[in-house]
């Protein structure tokens, strides 16, 4: 019997509760900036449309984490997926933008064919498209069905998350909308995916077996290291920071992996644990990835570039955009005590509980998964070197980067309130687990109130009695201690006779921007140490006039897209094979197209005994 | 008196599978139309009914006269030439109508099992005068070909709807008529405007036109 007047049309749980406040926070800056962003970019008819399109977005994700009901999460999905698309599209005179739609709208569609069939199998046992039937339906459930539909709805949100091979649209749809949409889409709509997995798999399907978190697992590790190594080769900074949001996509999926392997394991205290973590990593990146989407984008309105090895020397003409971008770049390569700190800390806590508290091959297992997390970490700082130093430091590399201004109060409010809450959410990591676990335990249907999360007003302790400690105030009270101290010690020691040069000058002069030091030089070594993955290779061209006397020499250095070229690629020509193939069933002659017509209404004829 | 009738209409529709050129073509159609009206006019004698009698009189203004009318006018305008260009010639165009008679007869006989012999030979009709419409829209090239296969399988429909349900709605009746009517309206200048553009009706040679 179809369930025509759902009883729950809207949920308002606490995970519900807490997704919303996600896509709050940042869509309120993202708003703010979009004023000062759009103005003189666009036609005001354009900006009117951006407006419009931006409002329905922001309300088909809060329709998405709040919805009681399978048809409108769908159609909540689709609606986002759609106006997602529209503002990637924003820019209809670039080549690039159609592409990067294009790609993104089918991928996107693929993903939510799975959804729908993994929804449609549910529904087969439930009889309701509510979700607390489909739950109830779900506890009777043979268990290869379960692993069926879990199969499903880890590929369709799998898609919109980004985990490799899934992410092949990230890296090109996020960069070409405009800024603040792309902090949206990054900081906020690919965590509405987590948002699925956690409600559909986590809470409604039940996690039934061990696989399933190793599964998940094994994805956000390759997630992990895949968007970081993409990332530090990257020279295009708003590709760079899509490549970031895979990665962080896989860290956040870590904590949730962790605590499905945990609950099939009958741990639930680690499991509220760890899923704890991973939300607290999800709302962090959503903080600091909006946050240097919008410095990117603020970048990007100065100069009118995106591409890094162009830039250089912005800290003196945009000091504001530069802090701000480099506060959220030590968020997000996790130093203390910002916030991106406190919640990798505390997935790195939930892999030692958890190596400590199994048996066998599994602790090995975990152990390694948290060294790959400690590497990620490593080469996410080091990609944001990269990312602050090529951008910001050094001289200018191009007049694009010697004609940039600040930019306007509008862009810098929004900026200016994301920055603050990276700090804000690192000092006041106490008060926030508090509220985390909670949407945790709710999420997972465990009853909280008798667990121990151990937090008194400074310290926070995740494990009771081994004594570790974190307390983010005091870490930071230390460093600002610290600071202080050095920052006197060199004031008091310093030469007193100060010689002026040039950046970078080495005490020579006449050194231009040619001389400084690039982005592709920088990552060069890591292209070395991964060249198993990247496959590089160059092409070097020498134009001589003797063999003395070299003209001009170019150097050019590509790596391969390992996953696009023997994984989409293959398919893709597969596709239009067939396509073609298919072609010649349509002439054009509509002699021909009522032919068909006409035979299919002779044989329904002839065969109607068998139908 | 209604066998003989639709009798007649079977062999109209044969005349028109036949039809080499386009005046025959319409004048088939006539034909076939102004039997349809001589047998909704006896059903509305026989059944005392006042919509039927309506049909009736609207079958003949619109089918018998004013389409077969501007039918006329149209090609008489474009001057086309009047071959019909046959895909399949007439003799096999016949032979395939004959096996569409026996194919919708079984197909009739095999729906109402238990109906009465002439309800079963009247949906038969029906079915073939469908066939026919759309084996006329399939093998013939001119674009006029087109037009009069549609309005027979709108009369193999009405023939249909009027002797096995007792006729459609009467509102519904009329719409449709109009329906017909108007379609027939904008095919007619359509084709016209076709043979202004490429100077022949020739839909075959249209194939270009796709993307």
């Amino acid at each position: 019997m179809l369930d025509l007047l759902p009883k729950h049309i809207f949920l308002s749980d606490p995970l519900s509760l807490f997704f919303l406040f996600v896509i709050f926070i940042v869509s309120l800056p993202s708003a703010i900036y979009s004023f000062g962003y759009l103005k003189g970019e666009y036609p005001l008819k354009k900006i009117i449309l951006s407006w419009f399109l931006l409002a329905i977005f922001i309300l088909s994700m809060a329709a998405v984490v709040t919805a009681g009901n399978v048809l409108v999460f769908l159609v909540a999905w689709e609606m986002m997926s759609l106006a997602s698309y529209f503002l990637v599209v924003f820019d209809t005179t670039h080549e690039r933008s159609i592409k990067a739609g294009t790609i993104y709208v089918v991928m996107t569609q693929i993903g939510a064919a799975f959804l729908i069939a993994a929804f449609m199998i549910m529904y087969s046992y439930a009889r309701s498209f509510d979700l607390f039937a489909l739950k109830n339906a779900c506890l009777a459930m043979p268990a290869q069905t379960k692993n069926i539909i879990f199969v499903s709805l880890l590929i369709g949100f799998g898609t919109k998350a980004g985990i490799v091979p899934l992410h092949i649209w990230l890296p090109y749809a996020h960069p070409q909308a405009p800024s603040h949409i792309s902090s949206i889409m990054s900081g906020v709509m690919i965590k509405t995916a987590i948002y699925g997995i956690i409600r559909f798999v986590m809470f409604i399907l039940g996690v039934s077996a061990a696989w399933w978190g190793v599964l998940v697992l094994i994805l956000a590790v390759i997630s992990c290291l895949v968007g970081v190594i993409y990332a530090l080769m990257e020279h295009d900074i708003k590709k760079l920071l899509a490549y970031h949001s895979v990665e962080n996509i896989g860290i956040i999926l870590l904590g949730v992996g962790l605590a499905m392997f945990f609950t099939s394991q009958g741990l639930p205290y680690l499991a509220v644990f760890s899923l704890m973590a991973g939300l607290y990593h999800l709302v962090n990146h959503a903080i600091f990835k909006g946050l240097l989407f919008l410095c990117a984008g603020s970048v990007y309105k100065a100069t009118g570039t995106r591409d890094i090895e162009k830039l250089g020397g912005l800290i003196k003409t945009m000091p504001y955009t530069a802090a701000y971008f480099l506060l959220g770049a030590m968020a997000i390569s996790a130093l203390p005590p910002l916030n991106g700190f406190v919640s990798e800390w505390l997935t790195l806590q939930a892999f030692f509980l958890g190596a400590l508290n199994v048996i066998g091959g599994t602790k090995l297992f975990l152990g390694f998964c948290a060294v790959m997390l400690a590497l990620t970490s490593g080469l996410a700082a080091a990609c944001f070197v990269k990312a602050f130093g090529i951008t910001f430091l050094a001289g200018p590399r191009s007049h694009y980067a010697k004609e940039a201004k600040e930019v306007s109060l509008s862009m810098k409010a929004g900026m200016f309130f994301l920055s603050l809450l990276t700090i804000v959410f690192g000092l006041a990591a106490t008060m926030i687990i508090r509220y985390l676990t909670r949407a945790a335990g709710s999420a997972m249907d465990i009853d909280i109130s008798h667990m121990q999360f151990s937090l008194n007003n400074i310290t926070l302790n995740p494990q009771a009695g081994k004594s570790i400690y974190l307390s983010p105030p005091l870490l930071a009270l230390v460093l600002l201690v610290l600071g202080i101290t050095g920052l006197v010690i060199f004031c008091a020691w310093r030469r007193k006779r100060s010689v002026r040069h040039n950046t970078w000058d080495c005490g020579y002069y006449r050194l231009d921007a040619r001389n400084e030091y690039t982005a592709t030089a920088f990552s060069k070594p890591f292209r070395i140490a991964f060249s198993f993955f990247l496959l590089p290779y160059r092409k070097t061209q020498k134009i001589r006039e003797s063999f003395y006397h070299v003209r001009s020499f170019t150097y050019e250095t590509h790596t391969i897209q390992v996953f696009k070229k023997y994984l989409y690629d293959p398919v893709l020509v597969l596709v239009f094979r067939s396509a073609k193939s298919m072609r010649r069933l349509q002439p054009g002659s509509i002699h021909l197209y009522l032919m068909y017509i006409f035979i299919t209404i002779i044989l329904l004829i002839v065969f109607m005994r068998w139908f | 008196m209604q066998g003989i009738i639709l009798f007649t209409v079977l062999a109209s529709t044969y005349l028109m599978v036949i039809a080499k050129r386009m005046p025959a073509l319409i004048r088939g159609f006539r034909f076939q139309s102004f039997c349809l009206f001589a047998l909704t006019l006896i059903m509305a004698f026989s059944e005392h009914r006042l919509d039927l009698y309506i049909i009736a009189v609207l079958l003949f203004v619109l089918k018998v006269s004013l389409i077969p009318h501007f039918l006329y006018r149209t090609i008489r305008r474009i001057r086309a030439n009047e071959n019909l260009g046959l895909f399949i010639n007439p003799q096999l165009s016949l032979i395939w109508a004959m096996a569409f008679t026996y194919l919708s007869w079984i197909f009739a006989a095999r729906l109402a099992v238990f109906g009465q012999a002439i309800l079963i030979g009247v949906m038969a009709i029906a079915f073939f005068i469908i066939l026919a419409g759309m084996f006329l829209m399939m093998s013939r090239m001119s674009a006029l070909a087109q037009i009069i296969g549609l309005l027979v399988m709108e009369n193999g429909l009405f023939m249909l709807a009027s002797t096995v349900s007792g006729g459609m709605p009467f509102f519904v009746e009329i719409a449709i008529f109009f329906d017909v009517f108007m379609s027939v309206l904008i095919m007619g200048i359509f084709v016209f405007r076709i043979n202004k553009l490429f100077t022949h009706i020739d839909v075959n040679k249209l194939s270009r036109l796709k993307g």
